[in-house]
């Protein structure tokens, strides 16, 4: 069978689909913020010396890494009206979103912070800095340098995920696409420029990322 | 002198092979899906497995529903027999990407006729005229469709959850007029929609809202409001008439014609408590 391309209909609709994908940037640098957040207070507590704090940061992580995304969208979307939780649908997949980035960026920050050498740790309580002041001015500083390029990598990811919130109606980019897939039928066209979209604007992500990451790399 | 002869045995050895591949190639290239399906020896036909009463699995784990009874019939048209058949289970999505790609010979999953569409695929005669109805959940805020109307003119939002397809979001208004709309990819997200109180309402397939309403009464209730008839039919390639002509054949016939009995148990079955009206002497029911 021949099929004959025709993007008129993607010309149409081009704008939904630009708002789509705009919808969708926003969605995962919100999410990622309120993610650093969350990572941020869960990584503290699986290096405290606090064992009920490391045991909360474990549960934490290991249940958010091992729930596919959409499972868990269905559950906080459908599920939680049932005991009396109604968030909108945007807000709801930025819950969704920034609880699963959360346990991802828990576990970089980790890694972060038990990676900064005990000597400098030691050196700030020498010279008399209080736990938060360490904590602020040394610890999250140096961490943050060395996570940009993982946090870089999950800021992408959650860009890409946010497609699944057209499961639950958000009009984001994949949500477009599909409406366009039903009307019309044209299947390749709808998907292809859908596809253009998330890998041009996820290239230009990763570049300006790349740029930040030289700009704040210590020589 | 000898190695002449053996030279001109096997030109001609060549030449008789290429002009039989070429004629095979012609054969192959004219070979109508018809004849690929009855070489086959069984018809493959996709279709869903979600949407009551068309194509959802039963209590005994198997497919069933009006469109897979349509298939049985296509089946029985061409082989006599209806277990002749076997169904791709496929999402909306897939509809056309698994025709392109022959990975079906038909689609037979409630599929409106538009033509939009119908620039891409061909149609078979519609095999039923459906309507769209509102479905109200049984413990809802709302008990019919009066009540809704009386909310949204006291400035209430009320939500109506909906299938994206055609049209979706002017198809809400004509339900009821005011209602928000959220679309949702499958009737299965609808319905989950309603009873998690995300939506007051929504907008179903008459035919799947009478099957719920009836199965599930405690759960579902239909609104007395139907809009924008539409007629469902099977998608084919568009580029094989032999094979349209023959499912058009056998779908015409079935629901006026020799076969009517085929289409008229179907339906009673799957639409129960509507009584055809048969097939009459003289002009044929198609035309009248």
């Amino acid at each position: 069978m021949v099929y004959y391309f025709s993007f008129r209909v993607v010309q149409s609709n081009i704008g939904h689909m630009l708002n789509g994908l705009g919808l969708g940037l926003f969605i995962g640098v919100i999410s990622l913020f309120f993610g650093i957040i969350l990572g941020l207070i869960v990584a503290f507590a699986a290096v405290s010396s606090n064992r009920a704090f490391n045991n909360i940061a474990t549960w934490y992580t290991v249940f958010f890494r091992n729930i596919p995304l959409l499972l868990l969208a269905f559950i906080v979307y459908f599920g939680l009206p049932d005991v009396g939780i109604m968030m909108e649908r945007k807000v709801s997949f930025i819950f969704t979103l920034s609880l699963y980035a959360g346990a991802y960026m828990a576990e970089i920050f980790r890694a972060g912070l038990q990676a900064i050498p005990k000597g400098i740790i030691e050196a700030g309580q020498v010279i008399g800095l209080t736990r938060f002041h360490i904590c602020w001015n040394i610890q999250l500083p140096i961490m943050f340098r060395n996570v940009l390029p993982s946090m870089s990598n999950v800021l992408i990811s959650l860009f890409k995920d946010t497609s699944l919130a057209a499961s639950i109606t958000v009009p984001e980019l994949t949500y477009f696409a599909r409406k366009l897939n039903v009307e019309t039928f044209r299947v390749l066209e709808a998907w292809l420029s859908a596809a253009f979209l998330y890998i041009v604007t996820c290239y230009l992500m990763a570049y300006l990322l790349r740029k930040l990451e030289h700009k704040l790399r210590i020589e | 002198m000898e190695d002449k002869k053996v030279k001109k045995v096997i030109i001609i050895a060549m030449l008789i092979s290429i002009l039989l591949l070429s004629l095979t190639g012609i054969v192959s290239a004219q070979k109508s899906k018809l004849q690929t399906v009855l070489d086959r020896g069984y018809l493959l036909v996709g279709t869903g497995s979600a949407n009551v009463p068309w194509h959802f699995i039963d209590e005994k784990g198997e497919l069933v529903g009006f469109d897979i009874e349509m298939a049985r019939i296509l089946a029985i048209g061409l082989f006599n027999d209806p277990t002749k058949v076997k169904f791709v289970e496929q999402s909306p999505d897939a509809r056309i990407p698994n025709l392109l790609t022959n990975k079906v010979d038909i689609v037979i999953q409630f599929m409106t006729i538009t033509p939009g569409r119908g620039q891409l695929v061909a149609f078979s005669v519609p095999y039923y005229t459906e309507a769209t109805a509102l479905l109200i959940p049984a413990d809802g805020k709302y008990k019919n469709y009066e009540e809704m109307v009386a909310a949204i003119k006291d400035g209430e939002t009320i939500t109506m959850a909906t299938l994206l397809n055609i049209e979706s979001n002017v198809l809400v208004q004509e339900l009821l007029e005011g209602a928000v709309g959220t679309e949702y990819e499958t009737v299965g997200l609808e319905l989950q929609a309603i009873n998690s109180g995300r939506a007051d309402a929504c907008s179903i397939d008459l035919s799947s809202a009478l099957w719920l309403a009836k199965k599930e009464p405690e759960k579902y209730l239909l609104a007395d409001r139907t809009a924008r008839e539409m007629n469902n039919a099977a998608a084919m390639s568009p580029n094989d008439q032999v094979w349209i002509n023959f499912v058009n054949l056998v779908f015409q016939d079935a629901m006026s014609g020799y076969t009517f009995k085929l289409y008229n148990d179907a339906y009673a079955k799957w639409f129960g408590g509507v009584e055809l009206s048969e097939p009459k002497v003289g002009k044929p029911q198609i035309y009248r």
